[in-house]
C-alpha cells in the first residue's frame, strides 16, 4: 500500500527534466535574440523575453496545478473538453483578432490567446478517449471514419483560419492510428501520395507516370504476390489523376507565397536572377537564417554575441526562426545537443507510452510525441530549408505564451497519467 | 486482435524509426550549412560585412589634491587620403590647393605634397597618411581642405581617431601618476595610480555596435542604438599636492644628477592624515638621465641601514631596559660582537644612549639591543612586530614590497643578527613603510597609513571616498615618544645631521648610510656601494610633514654618507615649503608652464624662498618666469624687458627691498 501511494508521485523525472532543460534554454535564446541594447530587465514586460519569463513562471503554478488534479478527470471528461475547444475555434470567426494573416488570437485585455494551440491537447484527448473506448475498432471502417472526423474537424477550422501550419500537425495522429492498428494501406496510400506529388511537381506528370509504371512492373516482377491487371491499371490511372491533380492544385488552389515556398525547396526556378529576387524577398527569413546558423561554426558566437542576432537579422527570431539563434550562438555542438535532447523526449514519451496499461494513456501518449515530433520536424526544417517554410512554433522553445502552456498541459497530463498507471482505473 | 505483439512492436519501431531519421536528416543538414557549405553562406556576408566595433571607454582622469588634472584622454586624428576614389575632373581641380593647404599646415612645400598625391593616385594607393596624432582642432581644419572637405566619396578623406594618454605636468611624478601599457603580444604593464586603479576605476567598460562594411574603411552603424554602452571610467583625485611634488620631484633629480646616483626616491607624507603630497621614484636610463622606471618607495624593500636605529633605540626604551641617560661604552670605533667586528666612522667613547642615536654610533646600538635582549630575542623581535614592521601596509598601489624581520629560527637568524638588526642589517624594509613609522613619531604615536587616493568619483558624484585609516592608536608611551622626538630634533642640530641645521625652521630626522651588495666584501671594497637615506620630519615642533629621501649607490667619490646626499634633498623640501609658504600660491600658478624646464627649476626656487618684497635674483632664469615671479611680489613694480631669452642681469640688486612702482630692468639675451 505504501508503495502505492508513493507511487502517486512518482513522476516520470526524467520526461519533466528535458522539459525544463529545453524551457529554460529556450528563454537564453529568446532573451538573446529579441533583447535591445546591453540592459537586460529580465522582467521588462515590454519585452518579449521578460513576457516569457513571466509565462515561464506561470507554467510553474500550471504544473502544480495539472498533477494534483486526478488522472482520471482527464479520461472522464475528454469529450467535454474537446467540445469546449472546438467551440472555441468557433468563436474565432465571429471574435478573432488577425494576426499576421491568421485570424487565430483572442484579444483579452492587452494579451493574446491561441485557441488552436490548446485544440491540439483537446483532439489528442478525445482521440485517445475514442479509441480506447471498448466498442470502438480501428479496423472497422466505420470508427475509422469517426476518427477522423474527430480529427479533422479542428484541422479544418485552424485551415479557414489561414493557419496551414497548426493544420498540418493534425498530420500527427497518423502516428497514433497507426500504432493503435489502423491498416498498412493507409500508411502505403499516404506515402505514395506524398512521392508522387513531389515527383510530379519536381519532373511533370509524363514522368512520374513513366516512374509510376517502372515501379508497378519491377513490383509484379519481383514480388511473390502478383497484382492483377485491373488492379495495375487502376493503380497506375489513380497516379496519373494524383500528378495532374497536384499540379492543377498547386497552380489553382495554392495561394502565390505558398507556391513561391514549394518552389524554392523544389528549385523549381532555375533563373538565376529570379532565385536572388526570391532570395530578398520571401525567401529572405530562410537565407537569413542559413546564414545565421552557418556564422556559428562548431562552438558558436557565444552567448548574446551573435552579430547576426543581435543584429536582428532573422526576421521573427525569437518566435519561429529561435532555432537560427541556437546555430549562430552555440553552434553545431548547441544545436546537435538541442536535437539530441528532444529526440531523447520523444523517445522518451514514446517508451512511457508503451507500458501504459490503459489504452487511453498509451493512445495519448503517443499523440503527445506526434504532436511534439510533427512541430519539432516542421519548424526546424523549415529554418534550416529542409522543407517548405511553414510557420509553426518550436515546441517549449519559442516565445508565445499559448504555446508554452499547451504543450505544459500536453506533456504534463501525459506525465499525470504515467505516474497513475499501475492504480486500477 | 489482428495485429500482434510482433506487429505492434514493428509499427513501434517505424515510429520512433522515422523521429531517429528526422534527427539524423537535421544533424546532417546542420553539418552541411556550417561545414560543407559554411563558405560559401559565410563568402555571402558573414563577418567580412558585419561586426562588433567596440567603441572604446575614455579613461578616467586623474586629479592632484587640489583637483588639478595630471592625467587625461585626448582624442587624436589619423588623416589620410585615398588618392583613387576621387574622379579626375574634381582631382585635378583641387589636388593644387590641397597640396597648397597641407603645405601651410605643416610647412612642407606644396609641390612635395602634390607629387605625393599624384604618385599615390598613379600607384593606385587607397591610403595615404598625410598626418599622423593630430588634435580635433587641426582635425576640424583638415576637413575644411579642398577636396578633403568633399568627405570620403569623391574626397577620398580617411580619418582614424584614436585616444592619447596625456600628463599634463610633464614627467612629474609620471611613474606615481603611472600608466597602462600593452605590447605587441598583448602583454601589459601597469604602473602608479594609473596601474593600480586602472582596471577598477579608471578604465571604464568599452562599448559594441554592430556595423555593416559598405566600402573600404567605411562602416554604418546596423541599429540605432548601441549593443552595449561604453561606460566612461571614473576619476581618480590623488592625494598628490602638486607644489610640493615638484619640489621634491626636482630636489631629488639634482642630487641624483651630482651624486651619479642609480637610482632614488621621496615621499612627502601629510603627519596628520597619512595622504602621500608627492612620491618621485627616479631612475637612471641608459642613456645618464633620470626617468620614472620603478616605485621604488613602495616597491623596493631592502636593508635600511641607520633610519631603523630609531626604530632599535625606541623599542629598548619603550621596553624599560635603558634609558636616554644610560652609559654606553662604545670603544675606539671598533668592537667585537660574536667573533664579528663592528665600527663606527668615529670613536666616541662612553655616550649616552640617546647621544649613541645622535651620532649613529653602530656599536652603540648594537651594545644596546645585544646586552638587553641577547637571552630574549623575542622581546625585541615582538616589539618591532607590535609596530607591524614585518607586515606590508597593504597601499593601494600596487607591487608593495614585503618586509622581513627575522626571528630565532629563521635561516638568517644568528648570534649576530640581532646586533645587526640594532642598526639597520639583517633585516629588509621599504621607504614608505620606514616613512610611516617615523610619520607616527611625528603624529605623536598614531600610525596612519599612507593614502594616494583621496576619492573616486563620476563627474560630480562620489563612487568611493577613502578615509584617513589609523593603523595603530599609539605606538608608545608619550614618554619614549618625547624623548625619541628630543633626540631627533637634536640629531639634526648636533648630530650626523648637523649640515642640514638652519637657524630659520626647524626639522627633525635621522640619516642613514647603509653598505648595499656587500656580499662578497673584497669586491665591495674596489666599488663601495651604499645606500643613503634621511627620514623625518618638520617642523620638529607640531611637525605638518614627514618624509624620506633615499638614493642608491652615489659616486663615492662625491660623498655618499646620508648627511651628504639625502640630506639636503629633505632640508630643500622642508625649506621650500616652510620659509616660502607665503609665496606658495605665486609659485602654483608658475610651476605647470615651466614644469619640463628642469634645470631652471633649483634656480627658480632660490629666488622665490625671499620675501615678495625682497628683490630677488633672476638672473639665469627664463626671461619670461622672471617677468612672472616680478609681477606676483606683494609690491607693485614695473618690469622692462629687453630681449626674451635668459636673465643675464637685472638693474635692481637682489635682496634689495622694493618699493611701489618701481622700475626693474631685465637684460636677458
Amino acid at each position: 500500500m505504501v508503495r502505492e501511494t508513493n507511487r502517486h508521485f512518482k513522476f516520470d523525472w526524467i520526461t519533466i527534466i528535458l522539459f525544463f532543460l529545453l524551457v529554460s534554454f529556450g528563454w537564453l535564446n529568446i532573451l538573446s535574440a529579441s533583447h535591445i541594447g546591453s540592459t537586460v530587465d529580465y522582467f521588462d514586460f515590454s519585452q518579449p523575453y521578460g513576457k516569457q519569463l513571466i509565462f515561464i513562471l506561470l507554467t510553474l503554478g500550471l504544473i502544480v496545478l495539472l498533477l494534483a488534479i486526478d488522472a482520471k478527470f482527464y479520461e472522464r471528461f475528454s469529450s467535454l473538453i474537446y467540445v469546449i475547444s472546438m467551440l472555441s475555434l468557433v468563436g474565432l470567426f465571429i471574435f478573432g483578432k488577425n494576426v499576421n494573416g491568421a485570424t487565430s488570437w483572442y484579444g483579452i485585455g492587452g494579451m493574446t490567446l491561441q485557441p488552436s494551440e490548446f485544440a491540439k491537447v483537446a483532439t489528442a484527448l478525445a482521440v485517445a478517449k475514442y479509441i480506447s473506448d471498448l466498442n470502438t475498432n480501428i479496423k472497422n471502417f466505420g470508427d475509422q471514419l469517426k476518427t477522423f472526423a474527430i480529427i479533422i474537424t479542428p484541422a479544418l477550422l485552424v485551415l479557414l483560419q489561414n493557419d496551414t501550419g497548426s493544420t498540418i500537425v493534425y498530420g500527427a495522429f497518423f502516428f497514433v492510428l497507426y500504432r493503435e492498428g489502423l491498416p498498412k494501406y493507409y500508411l502505403s496510400i499516404a506515402i505514395s501520395i506524398i512521392l508522387l506529388s513531389i515527383l510530379s511537381l519536381k519532373f511533370g506528370a509524363v514522368i512520374t507516370s513513366a516512374i509510376a509504371i517502372a515501379v508497378i512492373m519491377a513490383y509484379h516482377f519481383l514480388s511473390k504476390k502478383k497484382l492483377r491487371l485491373y488492379e495495375s491499371m487502376l493503380i497506375l490511372i489513380a497516379s496519373l489523376s494524383i500528378s495532374i491533380g497536384v499540379k492543377f492544385f498547386y497552380q489553382n488552389v495554392l495561394q502565390p507565397h505558398q507556391q513561391d515556398r514549394i518552389s524554392l525547396w523544389l528549385r523549381l526556378e532555375k533563373d538565376p536572377a529570379k532565385l536572388q529576387r526570391m532570395k530578398q524577398t520571401f525567401a529572405y527569413n530562410l537565407n537569413e537564417s542559413e546564414k545565421a546558423i552557418s556564422s556559428g561554426g562548431l562552438s558558436g558566437t557565444g552567448f548574446m554575441e551573435g552579430t547576426r542576432t543581435t543584429g536582428k537579422f532573422v526576421p521573427e527570431q525569437h518566435t519561429d526562426y529561435i532555432f537560427s539563434t541556437v546555430g549562430e550562438e552555440w553552434g553545431f555542438i548547441g544545436s546537435t545537443l538541442v536535437v539530441i535532447v528532444f529526440v531523447l523526449l520523444l523517445l522518451r514519451i514514446l517508451h512511457l507510452a508503451e507500458l501504459q496499461k490503459s489504452q487511453f494513456s498509451r493512445v495519448y501518449g503517443y499523440s503527445v510525441a506526434g504532436i511534439i515530433f510533427i512541430h519539432f520536424l516542421i519548424n526546424i526544417g523549415m529554418v534550416m530549408g529542409l522543407i517548405p517554410t511553414i510557420g509553426i512554433p518550436l515546441p517549449l522553445f519559442s516565445y508565445g505564451g499559448s504555446g508554452l502552456w499547451a504543450f505544459t498541459i500536453l506533456i504534463f497530463i501525459f506525465i499525470k497519467l504515467d505516474s497513475n498507471r499501475i492504480n486500477e482505473w | 486482435m489482428a495485429v500482434n505483439e510482433k506487429g505492434i512492436l514493428n509499427r513501434l519501431y517505424f515510429i520512433a524509426g522515422c523521429m531517429f531519421v528526422f534527427g539524423f536528416a537535421v544533424l546532417f543538414k546542420l553539418f552541411s550549412i556550417q561545414y560543407l557549405q559554411g563558405d560559401k553562406y559565410r563568402a555571402l556576408v558573414e563577418k567580412r560585412d558585419v561586426q562588433n566595433i567596440t567603441i572604446p571607454a575614455n579613461r578616467g582622469n586623474v586629479y592632484s589634491d587640489k583637483g588639478g588634472l595630471l592625467a587625461t584622454s585626448i582624442p587624436k586624428y589619423n588623416i589620410a587620403i585615398d588618392a583613387v576614389v576621387s574622379p579626375t575632373k574634381k582631382f585635378e581641380e583641387f589636388v593644387g590647393p590641397l597640396a597648397d593647404s597641407l603645405s601651410k599646415y605643416s610647412g612642407k612645400s606644396a609641390s612635395y605634397y602634390e607629387k605625393a598625391i599624384r604618385k599615390a593616385r598613379a600607384n593606385k594607393n587607397q591610403y595615404l597618411l598625410l598626418a599622423k596624432n593630430i588634435n580635433y582642432t587641426d582635425y576640424v581644419r583638415f576637413r575644411g581642405f579642398p577636396l578633403l572637405k568633399l568627405g570620403a566619396i569623391p574626397g577620398g578623406l580617411i580619418v582614424s581617431q584614436n585616444t592619447k594618454r596625456e600628463f599634463p605636468m610633464g614627467a612629474i611624478a609620471q611613474r606615481s601618476i603611472g600608466y597602462e601599457r600593452f605590447d605587441e603580444d598583448g602583454n601589459v604593464t601597469r604602473a602608479g595610480i594609473d596601474g593600480a586603479f586602472g582596471v577598477k576605476y579608471l578604465r571604464g567598460t568599452d562599448g559594441k555596435r554592430l556595423k555593416q562594411k559598405i566600402g573600404k574603411n567605411k562602416w554604418k552603424p546596423l541599429t540605432d542604438y548601441n549593443q552595449v554602452e561604453p561606460k566612461d571610467g571614473y576619476d581618480v583625485y590623488t592625494t598628490i599636492d602638486v607644489n610640493i611634488q615638484d619640489i621634491a620631484h626636482h630636489s631629488l633629480l639634482g642630487q641624483l644628477e651630482y651624486y651619479e646616483a642609480e637610482h632614488g626616491c621621496v615621499v612627502v607624507m601629510d603627519v596628520k592624515t597619512g595622504e602621500i603630497k608627492a612620491i618621485s621614484n627616479l631612475g637612471k636610463t641608459k642613456s645618464g638621465e633620470y626617468y620614472e622606471k620603478r616605485n621604488y618607495a613602495v616597491w623596493e624593500s631592502h636593508e635600511p641601514g641607520s633610519t631603523f636605529k630609531v626604530m632599535a633605540l625606541m623599542a629598548a626604551l619603550e621596553d624599560r631596559v635603558i634609558d636616554t641617560s644610560t652609559v654606553i661604552d662604545t670603544k675606539r670605533g671598533s668592537k667585537r660582537f660574536y667573533g664579528r667586528t663592528i665600527s663606527d666612522s668615529h670613536g666616541h667613547g662612553e655616550i649616552s644612549a640617546a647621544r649613541a642615536l645622535e651620532v649613529s654610533s653602530n656599536i652603540g646600538l648594537a651594545t644596546i639591543i645585544d646586552e638587553n635582549y641577547s637571552k630574549n630575542p623575542e622581546k625585541f623581535i615582538d616589539r618591532l612586530k607590535s609596530w607591524g614592521l614585518n607586515k606590508p601596509l597593504g597601499v593601494s598601489i600596487m607591487g608593495e614590497g614585503n618586509p622581513v624581520i627575522p626571528e630565532p629560527g629563521d635561516k638568517i637568524w644568528s648570534r649576530n643578527a640581532l646586533p645587526s638588526m640594532a642598526y639597520g642589517y639583517n633585516l629588509r624594509i621599504t621607504p614608505l613603510q620606514t616613512l610611516t613609522f617615523y610619520n607616527a613619531i611625528a603624529n605623536n604615536g598614531e600610525m596612519v597609513k599612507p593614502r594616494f587616493i583621496k576619492a573616486v568619483k563620476e563627474f560630480d558624484k562620489e563612487i568611493e571616498v577613502f578615509e584617513k585609516e589609523v593603523i595603530n592608536k599609539k605606538i608608545c608611551s608619550d614618554k619614549t615618544l618625547g624623548e625619541i622626538q628630543e633626540i631627533m630634533k637634536n640629531i639634526v642640530v648636533r648630530g650626523t645631521g648637523r649640515k642640514l641645521y638652519s637657524p630659520n625652521f626647524s626639522m627633525a630626522g635621522k640619516t642613514g648610510t647603509a653598505r648595499t651588495e656587500y656580499g662578497n666584501y673584497e669586491e665591495w671594497r674596489k666599488d663601495r656601494k651604499y645606500i643613503s637615506s634621511f627620514a623625518g620630519y618638520f617642523p620638529a615642533e607640531n611637525p605638518k610633514y614627514s618624509c624620506i629621501v633615499v638614493i642608491h649607490k652615489p659616486s663615492t667619490k662625491k660623498g655618499f654618507y646620508g648627511a651628504d646626499v639625502t640630506g639636503p634633498v629633505f632640508k630643500r623640501i622642508a625649506q621650500k615649503i616652510f620659509t616660502d609658504t607665503p609665496l606658495i600660491d605665486e609659485v602654483n600658478s608658475l610651476d605647470v608652464k615651466v614644469a619640463s624646464v628642469q634645470e631652471e627649476y633649483n634656480n627658480f626656487y632660490e629666488t622665490t624662498k625671499t620675501y615678495k618684497t625682497i628683490m630677488p635674483n633672476v638672473v639665469g632664469l627664463p626671461a619670461m618666469d622672471a617677468l612672472a615671479l616680478l609681477e606676483n611680489m606683494d609690491v607693485k613694480i614695473k618690469v622692462k624687458l629687453n630681449g626674451n631669452g635668459i636673465v643675464k642681469a637685472q638693474s635692481v640688486n637682489k635682496s634689495t627691498k622694493l618699493k611701489d612702482n618701481q622700475i626693474v630692468t631685465l637684460k636677458a639675451s
